[in-house]
């Protein structure tokens, strides 16, 4: 390596840890003007395809070109659509597209917590999806299993948290296999958890195709839960498939979570495990206790997020379920592995869920283009996230050296 | 749950659908005949299949019918319900009908449907009982038992064509289904009795690979069928049907398409497809819309297209069809004809096949 590229990875490193130390004001005007450079590009991106598409009522003809779609129209669908225009007279934040936000958002802060957690334990659990399949299955059939026994008011009362406590069981049994494997055979938790999630899906599939499957229904699916299985619908209309309690509870998740890392014994030794592991155990932190606990928490929300994706959304267990657990990692990077940031980059994803559906049925973009547009915000959002990241890894690095004393190293 | 604020909330939502629909304007006109909007299946457009296949139909209509249209594609099966919520709730413009294509929208409609009762709705390939859904589903097996028909002739003869060729001495056809559900079992019943009334001597074997989108597993399933001696493998699997062409290609055999004539939207096949089960999605389409116009839409009826109502039918391969031997051509449409007149009763389910 000559001395200028020796400089040149210098200035990169430094600028990597000057980035790491960057206060919360200063990340949310870089957040803002990522989000404001990726609508930019996005605007050329639909104005050339605009220009190459065929369609059939172009929105503007220069002589021989005709441009198809209209960029600005596009991310005023995107972002005010999926409020259910606030601009316009008469908003209400009951109007469903804004409904249709916060749903997407509530599942979304399930697995964006589950990742999150794991990620501060050090672990990369890509697991969240399989975590929701299995727990979402789990609180339906348990659902389904117990309406009959609890009849009337008692059926009311106690069906959905029982749904929600066997999403928790089924996704936290469903996490703990990995936790398991990785601390008592050393199998990685990237490997395992990306095949578990197959696992889950086939399994599934095969219990709802088969014994457990709506024999009234082509789809693969369960029979419909109950009404009084389903969470209620306060305040907003019944049919958005939204309820307050959901968003609720997710908020209840979001601060137990944060109290647990940041107020207890139990989360310290997470988050120590997850920032030097061998210091961990030197310090007295059981290492392979540490992990399946966490992995096993990470999926028990994940599977909470199952149980709400059944009890809210669908009514029933079906095959197919959206990527709502992949969706969780991005989140959670956008959230800095942060529970509280977590819900504003929950939040985001649901504005961008809920406003491509609006984009849809608004325009004749094509779903594809709208979601190159939707990966480059998100990208654009995340990246200075990650590299922030990257930087306090490297701080974290030079002050174990002694090079250089900077800041702390522990995420936050 | 109380029916005032439903009512009350739904009008709620009525009106910033208006608000929201209003900023959209244009495109269309108001002088249409009628407005549709389409609720595509998850495969989405662009499948070489069934979705574009509801697509003509609808472009058909727009051009024949001088109606206007809007189409939405859903990201996943939880999308189907607000999908068909914002066409049902938007007043400006105000929708004549949304068309449902595809089964898996069936329990949505089935909500939807009571939800918006003066909306007019249609669904392909599923039965939802409410006065203002019509249903169209297809007589898959009386299609297939025409292409089982001819498969089941010419696996007994000595028949070459293109990049394929019979054994004169095997008897034997296969079948690939895509997921066991009832629906497929429709296609695999009517073939098999297809093969079993040109020859009892006719083997079919089956098999489900469980998915739509699997070219490699119906590559394989079909492998082993031809390598065991079949002939001719007929596909009702969608996107894995790409991979039984690949079997056959590979295998020197023959296969029969299925939905579309997919000699020619998989045009690169078109040298082993002898022919293909073609569903005319678009027919379904475009009479429910026809109907709207006229005036004559029957909520809560259900209509069943086969060969009578030309909504399923046997197309030959554009390459090979011209060599398939005359006197079979006059057989099948003689069955053709019978099953009309309810001389043949075709079996709906493979259990039956006698």
């Amino acid at each position: 390596m000559s001395d200028a590229d020796r400089e040149w990875v210098d200035t990169v490193r430094q600028r990597l840890i000057a980035l790491g130390q960057t206060s919360a004001g200063e990340r949310v005007l870089i957040a803002a003007s990522a989000l404001a450079l990726s609508v930019f590009v996005g605007t050329i991106i639909v104005f050339v395809a605009g220009l190459v598409a065929t369609c059939r009522d172009p929105v503007l003809t220069m002589g021989g070109t005709t441009l198809c779609y209209d960029p600005f129209f596009v991310f005023d669908r995107l972002f005010l659509g999926a409020l259910g225009d606030p601009l316009a007279g008469g908003w209400s934040p009951l109007n469903p597209q804004f409904a249709l936000t916060l749903r997407e958002t509530t599942v979304l802060v399930f697995t964006g917590l589950s990742v999150a957690l794991a990620f501060r334990a050090g672990i990369f659990n890509i697991g969240t999806q399989g975590q929701l399949v299995v727990g979402g299955l789990l609180s339906a059939l348990t659902v389904l299993w117990a309406a009959p026994l609890l009849s009337g008011g008692l059926g009311a009362v106690l069906l959905v948290p029982l749904g929600v406590t066997a999403g928790a069981v089924g996704g936290g049994a469903y996490g703990a296999i990995p936790g398991a494997l990785k601390a008592y055979a050393e199998a990685n938790e990237v490997i395992t958890t990306i095949m578990l999630n197959f696992v889950a899906v086939l399994v599934t599939r095969y219990l709802v195709t088969g014994p457990f499957g709506d024999p009234n229904s082509q789809a693969n699916q369960t029979p419909p839960l109950p009404e009084v299985g389903q969470f209620p619908s306060v305040v907003f209309d019944p049919r958005t498939d939204f309820s307050l309690f959901a968003l609720l509870l997710a908020f209840v998740f979001v601060g137990g979570l944060y109290y647990l890392l940041a107020y207890t014994a139990f989360g310290y030794d997470l988050r120590t495990a997850g920032i030097q592991p061998t210091a961990a155990e030197y310090g007295g932190v059981d290492a392979a206790r540490t992990i399946v606990a966490s992995l096993t928490l990470s999926g028990a929300i994940g599977g909470v997020g199952g149980a709400v994706y059944v009890m809210m959304i669908l009514g029933k267990f079906q095959t197919g379920v959206p990527s709502y657990g992949f969706d969780g990692i991005t989140v959670s990077i956008l959230a800095g592995n942060n529970p509280l940031g977590v819900v504003f980059a929950a939040a985001l994803f649901g504005v961008l869920k809920s406003g491509s559906t609006v984009v849809a049925f608004a325009t004749n973009v094509p779903p594809q283009l709208v979601g190159v547009l939707r990966g480059l915000i998100i990208l654009f959002v995340a990246m200075p996230e990650f590299f922030r990241l990257v930087g306090r890894r490297l701080a974290a690095g030079q002050e174990e050296t002694g090079a250089a004393a900077v800041g702390g190293g522990a995420d936050d | 749950m109380p029916v005032s604020r439903r009512t009350l909330l739904g009008s709620l939502g009525a009106a910033t659908a208006t608000g929201l629909a209003g900023c959209i304007g244009g495109g269309g006109g108001s002088d249409a005949a009628a407005r549709v909007g389409m609720v595509y299946a998850t495969g989405g457009l662009g499948d070489g299949s069934f979705n574009d296949q509801a697509q003509t139909g609808i472009v058909r209509a727009e051009e024949d019918l001088s109606i206007a249209y809007d189409e939405s594609q859903p990201e996943s099966t939880s999308d189907f319900g607000t999908l068909q919520q914002q066409y049902a709730q938007s007043s400006d413009p105000d929708y004549d009908l949304v068309c449902c294509i595809g089964f898996l929208q069936a329990d949505a409609l089935t909500e939807n449907a009571s939800q918006y009762s003066d909306q007019q709705f249609m669904i392909v390939d599923s039965v939802v009982d409410a006065s203002n859904v019509g249903s169209y589903v297809f007589a898959e097996h009386e299609g297939s038992f025409l292409v089982g028909l001819m498969a089941g002739r010419l696996t007994t003869t000595s028949f070459s064509a293109g990049a394929g060729s019979t054994a004169g001495d095997s008897t034997n056809v296969g079948f690939v289904g895509g997921v066991e559900s009832d629906l497929i079992k429709k296609f695999e019943a009517g073939f098999t009795a297809g093969v079993k009334y040109a020859s009892d001597d006719v083997d079919v074997q089956t098999a489900y690979v469980g998915g739509f989108n699997k070219p490699a597993a119906g590559q394989e399933a079909a492998i082993s069928m031809y390598d065991s001696g079949a002939d001719i493998v007929y596909h009702a699997a969608g996107n894995t049907g790409t991979g039984v062409f690949q079997a056959a290609q590979e295998a020197g055999r023959f296969a029969i398409g299925v939905d579309r004539d997919q000699s020619v939207t998989k045009s690169s096949y078109s040298d082993v497809i002898l022919a293909s089960m073609v569903k005319r999605v678009d027919n379904a389409v475009y009479s429910s819309v026809e109907d709207v116009v006229n005036d004559e839409f029957q909520g809560g009826s259900v209509t069943t297209l086969g060969l009578e109502q030309n909504g399923v039918e046997a197309v030959f391969g554009q390459d090979l069809g011209g060599d398939v031997p005359q006197e079979v051509k006059d057989e099948m449409s003689t069955a053709r004809d019978d099953i009309i007149a309810g001389e043949i009763s075709v079996p709906t389910d493979p259990n039956q096949v006698s």
